[in-house]
């Protein structure tokens, strides 16, 4: 659902600190009819440039806070941060250097369970510029 | 006439693309609902409350403020019954009652008369992954729907419909207790007599062909109009001498889930006296729909029996307009879902108007 759409070109930039890059972000959509608990994530895979990033280093920014991905996906995550309907998920990758100006092509396999459907597993994939 | 006991809302799921793309607000939606003429609203909290879980007092002044401007009234908050939380772990039906209960109290806090309760039998019972609110969860929750204030509609939905003897298992605690706190819902889901066309333009997106599907849908119809119950096994040779390709044959084998949202022809369509000997019972309806003709109707379920069904069997409640195209329209083109539903309010009223 919404396939096409849950990779957005909206805030696709390297991120910084002290004039140094750091890593890069993406602002991400849901792939249902409404939002979801951060825990019934069940799978974000960002490939860049053909190249897997490691979900180790991928973090998810949700209303002011920052979690680990890894620690969305642990059977004790709180079930009442929602991934609001039609509202971005900010998933920075953390990686010395960011991300070189320009066009990179992104692939995001997005995985969410719901509760009388079988988990909903999406796939978009687009060039994106990054600023 | 009861027809008067009868009004019309509006589920603001059905401009969930408006929404989703940032076209309207929950304002907006709220909006286009009572520009359709809609006396009610039903609202996915998990969709359009900004805060969800939460309910700030801040947000009830707002809500409240907003049904004096737009005159209009919610009328149902959804359930969900997520029991899947964790990757290695669900719910226990502890949790899933606690769960419940934190919908119940949302829906007071919201003015909401029912919640819509995801029930285990929704769309009848071994179809969905996980175990929904069964009927003892649903038990538990009648003293705290009771004192909220609260009716839980237990929607029945295609392919199951409000006569399928496994929703009694809900109703009977509500008896046996003295807590008329739980009732049914009918999903108009339950009436489809044939594929709409909206599900036809879905499986062309997913490869099928148009002829394919026309040839079934006008078999379906045919069936339909004749008085029979539509037997696909009875047209099956009809494809033989079809080309078909892949995607035609998964549909028809029913074998590929991408399409099942849209397989209609292994269903029986719900029985109209049925509708109306259990209508004192039904204490919400979704008037859904996913597409609509250039007369203005709604092509593959006959509302006008519908209606007649509810009218005589002396239904009093809302029928709200879940408009569930949307999903299948938009993956080629933008869905206007607020001009769908302003036409469907107006079948609506006529149909209510209507004393056949």
């Amino acid at each position: 659902m919404y396939d096409t759409h849950i990779l957005t070109d909206i805030g696709c930039r390297s991120v910084w600190e002290h004039g140094r890059k750091t890593g890069y972000a993406v602002n991400l959509k849901i792939n249902y009819y409404r939002g979801l608990p951060l825990c019934c994530i069940d799978q974000i895979e960002l490939v860049v440039d053909g190249k897997k990033v490691n979900q180790e280093e991928m973090y998810l920014q949700h209303r002011g806070r920052e979690y680990p991905y890894t620690d969305i996906l642990k059977d004790d995550f709180p079930t009442d941060f929602y991934w609001a309907f039609g509202q971005l998920l900010r998933v920075i990758v953390r990686k010395d250097g960011g991300i070189e100006q320009g066009i990179h092509h992104v692939a995001l396999t997005l995985g969410t369970r719901r509760s009388y459907t079988p988990t909903m597993v999406s796939v978009c994939e687009k060039d994106l510029t990054f600023a | 006439m009861k027809s008067n006991n009868i009004k019309l809302g509006v589920s603001l799921y059905s401009y969930q693309d408006n929404y989703y793309f940032g076209k309207h607000d929950l304002e907006g939606c709220i909006a286009a609902a009572a520009g359709s003429g809609a006396e009610g609203f039903e609202i996915f909290g998990d969709a359009m409350i900004p805060d969800w879980p939460y309910i700030s007092d801040s947000f009830v002044d707002w809500w409240q403020g907003i049904q004096e401007r737009y005159q209009i009234q919610p009328v149902c908050l959804d359930h969900f019954s997520d029991r899947a939380m964790w990757h290695n772990k669900q719910l226990s039906d502890d949790e899933m009652y606690e769960r419940g209960v934190m919908y119940l109290k949302a829906a007071q806090k919201l003015g909401c008369k029912y919640i819509r309760l995801l029930h285990d039998a929704h769309i009848g019972t071994q179809i969905s992954p996980y175990k929904l609110t069964t009927p003892e969860i649903a038990e538990r929750l009648l003293p705290i729907a009771q004192e909220c204030d609260v009716i839980m509609a237990i929607e029945c939905h295609s392919p199951t419909s409000i006569e399928d003897p496994v929703q009694q298992a809900y109703l009977e605690p509500a008896d046996r207790l003295g807590i008329p706190y739980i009732g049914l819902q009918a999903d108009f889901s339950s009436y489809e007599f044939c594929m709409s066309t909206a599900d036809i333009e879905l499986c062309i997106h997913y490869g099928c062909t148009r002829e394919v599907l026309e040839h079934l849908r006008e078999k379906q119809r045919k069936a339909y109009f004749s008085g029979k119950e539509f037997s696909f096994d009875e047209i099956k040779g009809d494809f033989e001498g079809m080309l078909l390709n892949e995607h035609d044959k998964k549909y028809l084998d029913y074998s590929e889930l991408a399409y099942h949202e849209s397989v209609k022809f292994v269903k029986t369509v719900g029985s109209y006296d049925k509708l109306k000997e259990y209508a004192p019972k039904i204490i919400y309806c979704h008037g859904k729909f996913y597409d609509i003709d250039k007369d203005g109707q709604v092509d593959n379920m006959d509302y006008p029996r519908i209606f007649k069904a509810l009218k005589e069997g002396g239904y009093h409640g809302f029928i709200c307009s879940e408009f569930e195209g949307n999903r299948r329209l938009n993956l080629d083109h933008w869905c206007d879902e607020i001009e769908y539903v302003r036409k469907h309010q107006k079948l609506m009223r006529n149909c209510l108007k209507c004393d056949k």
